[in-house]
């Protein structure tokens, strides 16, 4: 009795031990999150001086990791505009630019690699979007027999990915942009899954951004650097856009195949294009989510 | 009151002890759980640490084994009221003492349902933004807020039921029937509920076709009321080897035309569905061409939705045929049934939701090692749950472990007290 | 259920202190092993970063106005410095009546328009002063104000160039808050021929996963 008593301990004990012992990766937790950050208000719920106590936080945090100060804004839409992009398939010549240029603006991770816009090489006459080709890399582009469609963020009017997610972590904001609070959102992937143009993107682990190729012009709700395990997307580069610049895939675009501006200016090119262009097309109209991206051809 | 407490803490304290009290094959069945607990517990650490990473997931394909885990355990979790309807609504007295094992089995995936939710977040540390209150729950508009609230409710109604009856037989006093009769009612149309909205979770979304079809809620009611009864005739037939808990044959047998009638109509449903993607052949098949046939050449799923198939048509014909009344027939029959819905039900309807991408794209996904033995972890702890309460509740159904008891010395391994006679 | 207590057999319980002292060990070992061997993340293969030159967002081509604002050799410019201003350059054909350009403007290939529609250099060069332009509706134009003269002919395409529409946009959307600059035609289109050059695409994505090649594209039809 009294050895079996003894013996049931040890084992107990051995068995606590294990148990400490599979917690040993924890060890190497690193900076995984402050008490601030766990702390959080959402960002709805933030008052301005919260903010800004969140944007010292912030900016300290990537002093610490990046040796550079950033500027870290929280941008508010403006009154009176809701931004429309137009992309002129007839023109683009799937050079991939606007790719690297967003990568570059946007601060996503290189290594694992994010982009949040896909370029597609498609054969002439078909927009069924299974016959793509998202690998393509030949000497030269365009190639004859193929025209390239570039996919990014639509911001829908009425975003699944909005609906689906549990916390209420991304939302659509006046001026038409779907944003994300990185510091909200948990991870679930629920909003990728709904995504009807995959346009979202997961941080599989914690992000790696070249120091030298830092852009430390940042927004909160734009292009900060994100952290493990939550998901970031096109946001119309909201810290470019917001201050009335046009987004860096645009300016980077060396056809002009890219055109972005306020839909309720009557006189934005966007506004013309959608007045005096024939054909446009929303990506997958049939989901009902009504994006405010319009690919048009012309001639 | 103060004795009220003394008392119930008393009694979980004898339940809490007797867990760590049995005979050698109880000990070496634990203590094998508690390794590959704790290996999954280690595996998991890895991922907490590094991120979804460790994992074969991708932004392809954003969903793997947890989510494909957790609907099945979903509708394990669910069937546990296909006792339940027997015994309350149609008064079946073969059921009626084994109920509260299918409700134990219930509140055991419905834990192994958390936590393979948990650790398929990416920032589990805020998972209080799920909290109503403190957090900010999408509710009602997003479906996953609703699986939040069911799983965790149908978790409380079950404990609820359990917990009182299983006191009230502990105390040797009889249950008051508003206690819990109402809350077993609400459980029984809850238990559908949870199931419904988990194929919700998938059915809402349409921009994936191969989940955006109105046959996926009932396929997981059909899929789940068959699993789930062939896993309690297996636990049931493992609880009569090992104690010496009375259980008829005839209780399973009435198990068995639940699982037959349920595997019928899943396979009904599961023609219908292959029927309407590949004879109608519009471009949405890609996803079922690919779990059945292959996409160009990549075909990963295609063997196991096979077996899938061939284990649940097996399956359905033995539960057909008078054969499956014996209980080795019946016991291959529940086998091949909850293998072959596990796989159907898990990698055969997440991943190929997300092959090709809406994009277009061809990326294949393998779980990796560490996911792996995440999963096996869950699944062991899981199993270690569910023998825990199996332990403290079948001496306090028989009447070994009850408050007349209490004075008398602690039981030694595999020494039990006789029964104290409940007054009636 | 029988009334006494059953007791188990001693060698039961002999057999539990093994099991017991069995799991101690099993636990320590599995203790010992998670220790020992710290998991390590599997090293991908590192993706290189991007030539910068995909990033460049300045228009390929100066056009005479840049150059006139950089301040830069505008020597390619002084016509007169060869020609003669009262004897412009004669225009020479080949027997497919394709125009022959001289060996000193052999950086010029002819290309504008198809069929040789656009075979003549005063199409758009002012015959009587090679230092501006002139229209086919004989209005003359600087150098600087070349995308007028494209737009002498290119209607369609001129008004979207105006509205901001076809072409190039740098700076401001919102005009009230900053610059906004518009390129010319030739900031992109050499006028001499303007199809936009093929160029070589940045680096295709690298999938976090295994990623599933697609067949090789079929090689274009050739003719032998």
């Amino acid at each position: 009795m009294g050895r079996r008593n003894f013996l049931r301990s040890s084992a107990a004990f051995a068995g606590l031990g294990a148990l400490a012992a599979s917690l040993s990766p924890l060890r190497e937790i690193g900076d995984y999150s402050s008490v601030d950050e766990f702390m959080q208000k959402y960002y709805k719920e933030m008052t301005p001086d919260d903010m800004s106590k969140v944007i010292k936080r912030i900016e300290n945090e990537v002093q610490r990791q990046y040796g550079i100060r950033p500027h870290v804004r929280d941008l508010k839409p403006m009154d009176g505009v809701e931004f429309v992009y137009c992309l002129n398939l007839t023109r683009c010549i799937g050079c991939r630019k606007c790719v690297h240029a967003c990568v570059a603006e946007n601060n996503q991770s290189r290594n694992p690699e994010i982009q949040y816009i896909r370029v597609l090489k498609l054969p002439h006459g078909s927009m069924d979007i299974e016959k793509a080709d998202h690998l393509y890399n030949p000497e030269a582009v365009p190639q004859k027999g193929f025209f390239y469609m570039p996919v990014q963020c639509q911001q829908c009017h009425n975003p699944p990915c909005v609906k689906v997610c549990p916390v209420h972590a991304t939302w659509q904001e006046k001026d038409g942009i779907t944003v994300i609070d990185y510091d909200w959102c948990i991870g679930c992937r629920y909003c990728e899954a709904a995504c009807p143009y995959w346009a979202r993107r997961f941080n599989f682990t914690k992000p790696e951004i070249p120091k030298e190729r830092l852009n430390p012009n940042m927004a909160y709700l734009g292009n900060r650097p994100r952290k493990q395990g939550v998901m970031e997307k096109c946001h119309f580069c909201i810290q470019r856009t917001r201050v009335g610049r046009y987004p860096a895939c645009l300016e980077v675009c060396p056809v002009g195949a890219r055109k972005f501006g306020n839909i309720l200016d009557p006189d934005s090119e966007v506004s013309y294009i959608l007045r005096e262009k024939r054909i446009f097309i929303q990506l997958k109209e049939e989901m009902g989510t009504n994006p405010r991206f319009f690919y048009y051809f012309e001639k | 009151m103060i004795h009220a407490t003394r008392d119930y803490l008393t009694f979980l304290w004898r339940c809490a002890r007797i867990a760590f009290v049995g005979d050698w094959r109880y000990y070496t069945w634990m203590g094998g759980l508690t390794v590959f607990s704790l290996l999954g517990l280690h595996a998991y650490c890895n991922q907490f640490v590094h991120g979804l990473i460790v994992t074969g997931m991708s932004d392809e394909v954003s969903w793997g084994v947890y989510i494909a885990n957790f609907t099945f355990l979903v509708g394990v979790a669910a069937a546990a009221v296909m006792m339940v309807i027997p015994v309350y609504i149609y008064d079946n007295e073969e059921l009626h003492d084994l109920v509260i094992f299918g409700e134990l089995l219930a509140v055991a995936a419905i834990i192994m349902c958390l936590a393979f939710v948990t650790v398929d977040l990416g920032r589990p540390d805020r998972f209080w933004h799920l909290i109503p209150g403190i957090g900010q729950l999408n509710f009602p508009r997003s479906m996953l807020s609703w699986d939040v609230i069911v799983l965790n409710g149908y978790l409380l109604l079950n404990i609820h039921i359990c917990g009182y009856l299983l006191y009230c037989r502990y105390q040797g006093r009889k249950p008051s029937k508003w206690f819990y009769i109402p809350f077993v009612f609400i459980a029984i149309v809850w238990a559908v509920s949870i199931h419904t909205v988990t194929a919700f979770l998938y059915v809402g979304l349409g921009g994936r076709p191969f989940w955006n079809s109105s046959i996926v809620g009932p396929r997981f009611l059909a899929s789940a009321f068959s699993a789930g009864p062939a896993i309690i005739i297996l636990a049931l037939q493992v609880i009569r080897r090992v104690t010496r808990y009375h259980i008829t044959d005839k209780a399973l047998l009435t198990l068995r035309s639940i699982v037959q009638v349920s595997m019928i109509i899943n396979v009904f449903l599961l023609i219908n569905e292959i029927f309407k993607e590949f004879y109608s052949g519009n471009l949405h098949v890609a996803s079922s061409k690919y779990l059945f046939l292959g996409l160009d050449g990549h075909h990963a799923l295609v063997p196991w939705i096979w077996t899938a198939i061939v284990f649940n048509l097996i399956s359905m014909f033995l539960l057909i045929l008078p054969l499956s009344r014996s209980l080795r027939w019946l016991d291959v029959a529940c086998v091949l049934c909850i293998v072959g819905i596990w796989i159907e039900k898990g990698m055969g309807l997440v991943i190929p939701g997300f092959i090709p991408t809406p994009l277009g794209a061809l990326i294949e996904y393998t779980p990796s090692m560490n996911e792996t033995l995440v999963c096996l972890g869950i699944w062991a702890f899981g199993l270690l749950c569910y023998t825990i309460f199996l332990r403290m509740s079948v001496p306090i159904l028989q009447g070994t472990l009850s408050k007349a008891n209490e004075h008398l010395p602690e039981p030694e391994a595999g020494v039990e007290h006789s029964p104290v006679p409940a007054p009636h | 259920m029988s009334p006494t207590p059953k007791r188990p057999s001693e060698s039961s319980l002999r057999r539990t202190n093994w099991v017991l002292a069995g799991i101690t060990c099993g636990f320590l070992a599995l203790a010992a092993v998670l220790l020992a061997t710290p998991w390590k993340p599997a090293t991908q293969a590192k993706i290189p970063l991007v030539d910068p030159s995909f990033l460049e967002q300045t228009a390929w081509r100066k056009s005479y106005a840049d150059l006139a604002r950089e301040k830069a050799d505008l020597s390619d410019f002084q016509c007169y410095v060869c020609h003669e201003k009262k004897n412009p350059p004669p225009l020479r054909y080949d027997d497919q009546h394709v125009l022959i350009v001289p060996d000193e403007h052999s950086d010029i290939k002819m290309g504008h328009g198809t069929h040789n529609r656009n075979n003549l250099c005063y199409n758009c060069h002012n015959e009587g002063n090679l230092l501006t332009f002139s229209t086919r509706d004989g209005n003359e134009l600087q150098f600087a104000e070349s995308s007028r003269l494209c737009g002498s002919c290119h209607g369609p395409n001129f008004r979207d160039w105006e509205a901001g529409v076809h072409g190039r946009m740098n700076g401001y959307w919102n005009h009230q808050l900053g610059e906004f600059k518009r390129l010319d035609c030739v900031n992109c289109h050499n006028p001499h021929a303007p199809r936009i050059p093929t160029r070589k695409p940045a680096p295709p994505p690298h999938p976090l996963r295994q990623p599933v090649l697609l067949e090789p594209q079929a090689p274009q039809a050739t003719t032998p």
